[in-house]
């Protein structure tokens, strides 16, 4: 019998994983966010890890538990806990407390030009940046997912049976609109251009409304739930998660009805669970389910290039910094990767 | 899957006053060198303190998936998703539902979502039940009949408040309800927590082990909204495709009055026992090795569920019979 070699995972390192600092932490990488030139990952113990080209990356112990979600607020990092912390994190790693709902999780936070918001159960928390004590938004159900559009002017949560959409009037009360389709609906996205709203859901199903008129539709084939999604390139395309492929509806025209999204493919059956955004281009980073990482142009399949290797465990986080020099990327296991993305 | 590590959970389920609140106390306190969480009702009995009990809002949602009675708990979802994401592995996650809560949908959220059946196994039900008023809870609210219906171990509490003659009458009324249940008879639910956690009851290799007492039941039919069992046996082998177009078709139109099944068969032309188990319309199959030389090859089947006798079981069944 003779063996082929080639149906092994390639164990060599990738050129990018040979310049840059790889570890392994052992807890689950759960998040992760760009500030400037740095990246803040969040952990699984509830450490943050703080990392910065030419300097050692910072560790401090800033939740009890697992840190469920991070957002930036100018160059702070906020936090949210299953030990019911709201954090704010400065890059020197001043940690201060916004709020603590005791054992109730923090599940989602966001900001936008220092405003501040969470989400604990079915309440949305809102900070204006002028005022000490939050707003309460109400929801009939446990929230999903909470994203600002790009102006911050209107808030939508996604929640079960739909999406709410909270904007400030002109006397500056919050007024809601409702979208409303049946089931639960996890993360949430206005699209960069305000013109669409998309959440993916329990199911393994996206679904957009166009905003103008509301209409609204289903994006779906995909083999497991999407995960993970972003718009790229502007609004050209919504690059999702979900399939052995990277699935790319075309968003830029008409909008994505009626069209047929681009599948960027890579080598193997595993699952794509993470995408990540390369600012200002048409390409992606993909994460599989079997902890590869691959950058991609989505309109030319064949300008695929390895950024990670396999490690068995499910990628978590990709994120690029804001002057595309480096990735971090991080999976379930803790295995995490941050280089430089350019040949010296 | 098989080698994949997954943390077993247990619901716990009983109406108000049972005794669950005791029981979970006795977990988290008892030192036993294990780690587990206690997933609670916020509307639930107080009185449980520990870092490892997280809060949940019981949020029921049906799936769009065209099976109607697939409903299942969100908020168990992005809870069990989070647990997973702790740096110190559990050993157990048990998760209690309120006293008048339906527990199928917890159980269903084990087959339906991916994530949380990749990393997490629904272990058993154990519904805990008062000896003292159990009998009257039966005929006054469906729910507590349906607890009953759904559970692998039935924990009969407060027997030191009951005549033993009375113990008889409520373990017959059990019995009437779930044929499989393991009944354990406690006092301050003092029983040992081997015999509740980490039962694997929803294994299907576990079906086969109980297998001697999961089909002595005897049943009458009386024509009322009772939940009740029936079971069925045959010596003559089935035909497998007659067999998945009928049992099939059942789960789909009548997978809501169904609650629960479960089922060793032996197909003509088939040298391995299949053995079966579902929640409502959702079901887990899988041949399980050859037969044993000493044991005779027969076929048995357990329904338990409402308006059973409406739904011709036993002249589907005998249909499926080989030629």
């Amino acid at each position: 019998m003779t063996t082929d070699l080639n149906q092994f995972p390639q164990l060599d390192k990738t050129k990018f994983e040979q310049r840059g600092i790889q570890l392994e932490i052992g807890v689950p990488v759960t998040c992760a966010v760009s500030i400037g030139n740095y990246i803040a990952a969040g952990f699984g113990d509830g450490t943050i890890r703080i990392f910065s080209s030419g300097e050692k990356h910072k560790t401090l112990k800033a939740h009890k538990g697992v840190i469920l979600c991070m957002a930036k607020d100018g160059d702070n990092i906020l936090t949210g806990g299953d030990d019911g912390y709201f954090l704010k994190i400065s890059l020197n790693g001043e940690i201060n407390e916004v709020t603590n709902f005791g054992s109730r999780w923090v599940d989602h936070v966001a900001a936008h030009n220092g405003n501040l918001v969470c989400s604990s159960g079915k309440v949305v928390y809102y900070w204006d940046k002028n005022k000490k004590e939050p707003k309460s938004l109400n929801h009939d159900s446990t929230i999903g997912g909470l994203a600002f559009d790009a102006k911050g002017r209107r808030l939508a949560v996604s929640r079960y049976g739909g999406v709410t959409v909270w904007k400030k009037d002109y006397s500056n009360k919050w007024k809601s609109t409702k979208l409303d389709w049946k089931g639960s609906h996890n993360k949430v996205s206005f699209s960069p251009d305000g013109k669409y709203l998309v959440t993916s859901m329990q199911e393994n199903v996206l679904r957009c409304w166009r905003l103008k008129d509301k209409l609204d539709f289903a994006m779906s084939g995909y083999g497991s739930k999407v995960k993970s999604f972003a718009f790229i390139d502007d609004t050209s395309y919504l690059a999702t998660s979900g399939a052995i492929d990277a699935i790319c509806w075309p968003f830029d025209g008409e909008g994505p009805m009626g069209r047929t999204p681009i599948c960027v493919p890579y080598v193997g059956n595993n699952q794509v669970t993470f995408i990540e955004r390369f600012p200002d281009e048409k390409a992606i980073f993909a994460g599989l389910s079997d902890g590869s990482v691959f950058l991609s142009q989505i309109e030319n399949e064949n300008n695929t290039i390895i950024i990670r290797s396999f490690t068995g465990s499910e990628v978590s986080a990709i994120v690029m910094t804001d002057d595309k020099s480096s990735i971090f990327i991080g999976d379930m296991s803790g295995n995490t990767l941050w280089t430089s993305i350019w040949d010296q | 899957m098989e080698n994949k590590h997954q943390v077993p959970v247990t619901v716990l389920t009983g109406f108000l006053g049972a005794g669950k609140t005791t029981l979970l106390n006795r977990i988290l306190t008892e030192q036993h060198g294990q780690k587990y969480a206690v997933i609670v009702n916020e509307f639930g009995e107080q009185g449980i303190d520990n870092d490892l009990v997280v809060d949940a809002d019981e949020e029921v949602f049906e799936m769009n998936n065209g099976c109607i009675c697939c409903t299942v708990r969100g908020d168990l979802i992005r809870i069990l998703s989070g647990l997973m994401k702790r740096a110190d592995k559990l050993d157990a996650i048990i998760v209690e539902t309120t006293g008048l809560a339906d527990p199928a949908p917890v159980a269903q959220t084990f087959f339906v979502d991916q994530d949380v059946a990749n990393k997490t196994k629904l272990d058993a039900i154990v519904t805990v039940a008062d000896a003292v008023h159990l009998s009257s809870q039966i005929e006054d609210h469906h729910e507590a009949e349906e607890q009953i219906a759904f559970g692998d171990v039935i924990l009969l509490n407060k027997i030191d408040l009951v005549k033993d003659e009375n113990i008889d009458v409520v373990t017959k009324r059990i019995r009437k309800i779930n044929p499989f249940a393991k009944i354990i008879k406690t006092t301050k639910c003092g029983a040992p927590l081997k015999e509740i956690l980490n039962l694997d009851a929803f294994s299907l290799k576990r079906i086969l082990e109980v297998e001697p007492d999961f089909l002595e039941s005897d049943h009458d039919h009386e024509h009322d909204d009772d939940v009740t069992s029936l079971s069925f046996v045959s010596d003559k082998p089935l035909d497998m495709e007659k067999f998945q177009n009928w049992f099939g078709k059942l789960l789909q139109t009548k997978g809501q009055d169904i609650m629960r099944t479960k089922g060793i068969l032996d197909f003509k032309g088939e040298n391995d026992r299949y053995v079966f188990q579902g929640v409502h319309m959702l079901m887990d199959a899988s041949p399980m090795g050859k037969w044993p030389d000493d044991k005779e090859r027969s076929s048995r089947l357990v329904f338990i569920g409402r308006n059973l006798e409406t739904m011709n079981l036993k002249e589907g069944f005998e249909a499926c019979k080989s030629e």
